[in-house]
């Protein structure tokens, strides 16, 4: 009797706690979507080992998308001499050899997007200096949308 | 026919109440409870299922009247000792019992009868929800880390890093709202850090007492979500010479590793020394090729690449064991040197020579950590009358350093300059000395016992390398608090505590190595820029705390309310900069408050022959939860481009319960089921609605156990089965990815053999029995979406062995 009884208790003690824990998901729907880097569209550059000029002006582009909102994206362009650092592209390219470097270009630079964009086309106009060591860099693109979510994408690219 | 009615009933009148109202007069037992042929004070003596409780008065007797005459049940519990348990016959006089020896609790004699264990008892009889573990269980269950060895407890959690490192969660709470404490001092490393561990030997681990709830009246700072309370081994018996080796293999890492204990006391002078060497390899996991971001990452014969490791740890602790006065030494010394997966540090994939790292699996190249940690404590109690007054005295050293190759991120230097002290390999240096000093005094006072007591902490951290992430800091956290005991009747025991506290907090300024170029419309400008400046800050904080236990019969309930806090620690004042292993700029905030927290914890328990059950629901909440908020914008001043994340302070909602029920078939058969469920949401602040991070998702787990028969060199033989169902976890927040669920399944059997006078243990253990590929979301390498280890056979054996007793 008395274990029948607990035995009851304990399974509806379980059911309880399934119970409450299905209703909390009932609430508001919060964003946990990333949003997206698309560099598949058409003129999207750079991608995965794209070559560069220095002294000549280049245009990169990119396409960005969410669910919600995007926020804002950066960019960053380092040296890879050393091949430390990997793209995240699942394509690798051919790297050089390793080298020191001497005048490797930094670039960092972050830019707004539009509020409310749930899809954005950035083109930002660019140049490698002619004084910069040529090989093998690293561009890396990071978006974030309203939220705070970011996606991060890696492409080698070669300068010459 | 009635008259002879009426005269039976007259009689048997006579008999039973004229009987009982002599039994009520004369009838009870009185005894005399020793330990170690030293009479023990304060001994609990329990009759009738808790009914009847009596303490022993300093010469260790004890004695109990106006009993029924009848069969009792007796039960005798003091810490640090086995609990006698045994049946007396009651007639109508008092019934003087012979001497009763308790046995220590680390000796594997094997006279008594033990019906239910130390820890469930203390378990059962603690005003706080809590669990508790001895060494026995961490054998077991023995993971990695002692805190892998917990995480089977329910509401216990642990943030792992590779195979050998972690650290505790309670409830879904961690970092710095978690205390531990080891040997009576609060163990101070680098709580802050997802990827360092806990520089704690799981080997010197005697009992673990886990206090889920508020517990800052104890503790004081930090101490939100509980405490892990890490105790030593008691002082050996007298006269005694002896010792243990613990061995442990484990497939999955190839660890080997082993453990050697010798101890020795004359009268009341004794010692106790330990060495541990553990080494282990790179561990497997169930996949050939892992993908970080989208990347692919081949694995060497499924080896998580460069995560091999080995701890080296050595510990003596000496002391006097007087009448009044007793006095300890521990001294230790915890070495841990581990790698880091090498194909990502923190979020970045890496390019690694796979060739170099796979050449062996068992070396240590970069990145990796090396951890020393010094401890020199003394912990003394005297016994006067009425009085128990203990203090402890700690001296820290927590020596952390992060070696890796050198990365320019940001604005850094193409080529590490050879100007810096700092070799090119340290990317982070954290040298912390912890001075730390507790007293208290426990009086007992009729039916009070009263602790009143003050703590007082001082920390010196110094930074060293070329990453930053905090600055240099200087620390002093003290309080004073009265806690009362006061037992109501033999069924409720209220209690209370009020605490004061007050923290200072100095931040020394802190420059880069490097100059940013800072781009000002045409010109561009090198900057050495400051991240840090100097800081100081002071806390006051008043925490309070009441609670009810009542037990009654198989019953058992606890109620606890009480507040908790926690002083703002140096990041989250002081941040300035990009943490790399994320890619984000954190940015701190010097005006922020002390966290605080409001807890309300229940605990049910009921316990017969057969089911054991327990439910723990309990209610959180903060006012100002400190909280690392991500936003949308990036940073290319302070930040080198990175996404900004900035300390806020947010109101958050959190409850959850746990549940243990347990149902034993029969004398070799049982059953258990243990859930946990935790539920956070912030309520304001830019991620109202989200939930925090390393939220634990729902688990259940089910086991059955089959214990055979004693043979005839064979005792405590089990087999047992844990199957855990754990639920995805979609309640997630910024920069966490969602995780699925998983089933697993852990095999535990286990034997103590008989050879000579002692008993070697041996256990078997075999996790991930079926080597399942799956994430756990509270492990650090979660958002490389690296999965966890695979199939671990582990055998360990504890050989105990004593020398005879030297000459009286």
């Amino acid at each position: 009797m008395q274990t029948k009884f607990f035995k009851q208790s304990w399974l509806t003690a379980v059911l309880v706690a399934v119970i409450a824990g299905a209703c909390s998901k009932n609430k508001e729907e919060i964003d946990t979507e990333y949003p997206e880097i698309d560099i598949a569209i058409q003129d999207a550059f750079p991608i995965q080992c794209s070559e560069i000029t220095r002294g000549v002006p280049f245009t990169f582009k990119a396409k960005f998308t969410d669910n919600k909102a995007l926020g804002s994206f950066s960019l960053d362009i380092h040296h890879n001499f050393d091949q430390h650092s990997h793209s995240t592209e699942v394509m690798t390219c051919l790297a050089a050899p390793v080298k020191q470097p001497e005048n490797a270009y930094v670039f960092i630079q972050s830019f707004e997007i539009p509020e409310n964009s749930k899809e954005y086309t950035a083109n930002v106009n660019m140049l490698f200096p002619v004084d910069a060591d040529p090989g093998d860099y690293h561009f890396m693109i990071k978006v974030t949308d309203k939220e705070g979510w970011q996606t991060i994408k890696g492409l080698s690219i070669k300068v010459i | 026919m009635s008259m002879k009615a009426g005269y039976y009933i007259a009689l048997i009148s006579l008999l039973v109440f004229g009987y009982g109202e002599v039994s009520a007069q004369q009838a009870g037992i009185a005894g005399r409870v020793l330990g170690n042929n030293q009479p023990l004070e304060s001994a609990t003596i329990m009759m009738n299922e808790n009914h009847i409780m009596v303490k022993s008065n300093t010469k260790g007797f004890f004695q109990i009247d106006h009993l029924e005459s009848g069969v009792y049940k007796l039960l005798i519990t003091y810490t640090g000792f086995q609990v006698y348990d045994t049946t007396v016959q009651v007639g109508n006089q008092i019934l003087v019992l012979p001497d009763i020896q308790l046995i220590p609790d680390h000796q594997q004699l094997e006279q008594v009868l033990v019906t239910e264990s130390y820890e469930d008892r203390r378990k059962r009889t603690s005003n706080f929800s809590m669990e508790v573990v001895n060494n026995d269980y961490l054998q077991r269950y023995q993971g990695g880390s002692l805190m892998k060895s917990l995480e089977r407890l329910p509401g216990i959690n642990n943030i792992g890093i590779g195979s050998g490192n972690s650290k505790p969660l309670i409830r879904g709470l961690g970092f710095n709202q978690v205390v531990v404490v080891e040997n009576g001092v609060k163990h101070e490393g680098q709580q802050w850090g997802a990827d360092h561990g806990l520089e704690i030997d799981q080997y010197s681990a005697q009992r673990i007492e886990i206090i889920k709830g508020a517990a800052s009246f104890m503790y004081g700072s930090d101490a939100i979500a509980g405490a892990i309370d890490i105790q030593p081994a008691p002082a050996p018996e007298k006269n005694t010479w002896g010792g243990s080796i613990d061995l442990s293999g484990k497939t999955n890492n190839a660890l080997a590793g082993g453990s050697l204990n010798l101890y020795g006391r004359k009268d009341k002078l004794f010692f106790d020394l330990r060495a541990t060497g553990i080494f282990y390899g790179d561990y497997k996991v169930p996949a050939d090729t892992v993908y970080v971001y989208d990347y692919a990452v081949p694995l060497h014969r499924q080896q998580v690449r460069n995560t091999a490791g080995r701890d080296i740890n050595f510990h003596l602790s000496a002391g006097w064991m007087g009448k009044n006065v007793k006095s300890v030494f521990y001294a230790s010394r915890i070495y841990n040197k581990s790698g880091f997966f090498a194909n990502a540090h923190g979020l970045e994939p890496r390019r690694v020579d796979h060739d170099l790292h796979d050449a062996s699996s068992r070396d240590i190249l970069l990145p990796r950590q090396n951890v020393t940690h010094y401890k020199l404590i003394n912990k003394t109690s005297i016994q006067l009358q009425k009085h128990h007054i203990q203090t402890e005295i700690g001296i820290q050293r927590n020596f952390r350093q992060e070696w890796n190759h050198y990365t320019n991120h940001g604005y850094m230097p193409a080529i590490y300059p050879d100007t810096l002290t700092s070799p090119i390999t340290l990317e982070r240096q954290y040298d912390k000395y912890v001075y730390s000093f507790n007293i208290r005094d426990q009086i007992r006072l009729n039916k009070h016992l009263l602790t009143i007591g003050g703590n007082a902490e001082y920390q010196q951290n110094t930074i060293d390398g070329w990453g930053f992430l905090i600055p240099a800091f200087n620390q002093l956290t003290a309080g004073i608090y009265a806690y009362d005991q006061y037992r109501l009747n033999n069924d409720v025991v209220v209690h209370g505590a009020v605490r004061m506290n007050y923290g200072k907090m100095e931040m020394k300024e802190y420059t880069d190595w490097f100059p940013s170029y800072i781009i000002n419309a045409t010109d561009t400008t090198r900057q050495y820029l400051q991240r840090v400046n100097n800081i100081n800050r002071d806390f006051t904080s008043l925490n309070w705390s009441v609670g009810v236990n009542y037990n009654r019969d198989q019953w058992l309930w606890k109620l606890n309310a009480g507040t908790s806090f926690r002083m703002p620690i140096a990041k989250e004042l002081g941040a300035n900069g990009v943490n790399y292993h994320y890619f984000r700029y954190e940015k701190g905030d010097a005006s922020l408050l002390p966290e605080k927290s409001f807890q309300v914890d229940v605990e049910a328990n009921y316990k017969d022959e057969n089911w054991s059950l327990q439910l723990s629901p309990f209610f959180n909440y903060f006012p100002n939860y400190i909280f690392l908020n991500p936003t949308s914008t990036y940073d290319y001043f302070y930040g080198a481009g990175n996404q900004v994340f900035y300390y806020a302070q947010s109101r958050v909602m959190r409850y959850g319960a746990e549940l243990q029920a347990k149902y034993r078939f029969s004398d070799r058969w049982s059953s258990e089921i243990l859930g946990e469920y935790i539920y956070n949401e912030q309520l304001s602040g830019d991620k109202k609605g989200y939930t925090l991070p390393f939220s634990p998702p729902a688990s259940v787990l089910m086991n059955v156990s089959f214990e055979p028969k004693n043979g005839k060199r064979l005792k405590d033989n089990y087999f047992s089965l844990d199957y855990r169902i754990t639920a995805a976890q979609k309640n997630i927040v910024p920069p966490e990815r969602i995780t699925n669920g998983f089933q697993l399944f852990n095999f535990q059997a286990g034997t103590k053999w008989q050879l000579n006078k002692s008993y070697i243990h041996i256990n078997l253990q075999v996790q991930n029995v079926f080597n399942t590929k799956y994430m756990n979301h509270t492990s650090f390498y979660r958002l490389i979406n690296l999965p966890e280890p695979g199939r671990n056979i582990i055998l360990s054996l504890k050989i105990p062995f004593q020398f005879s007793a030297s000459q009286e």
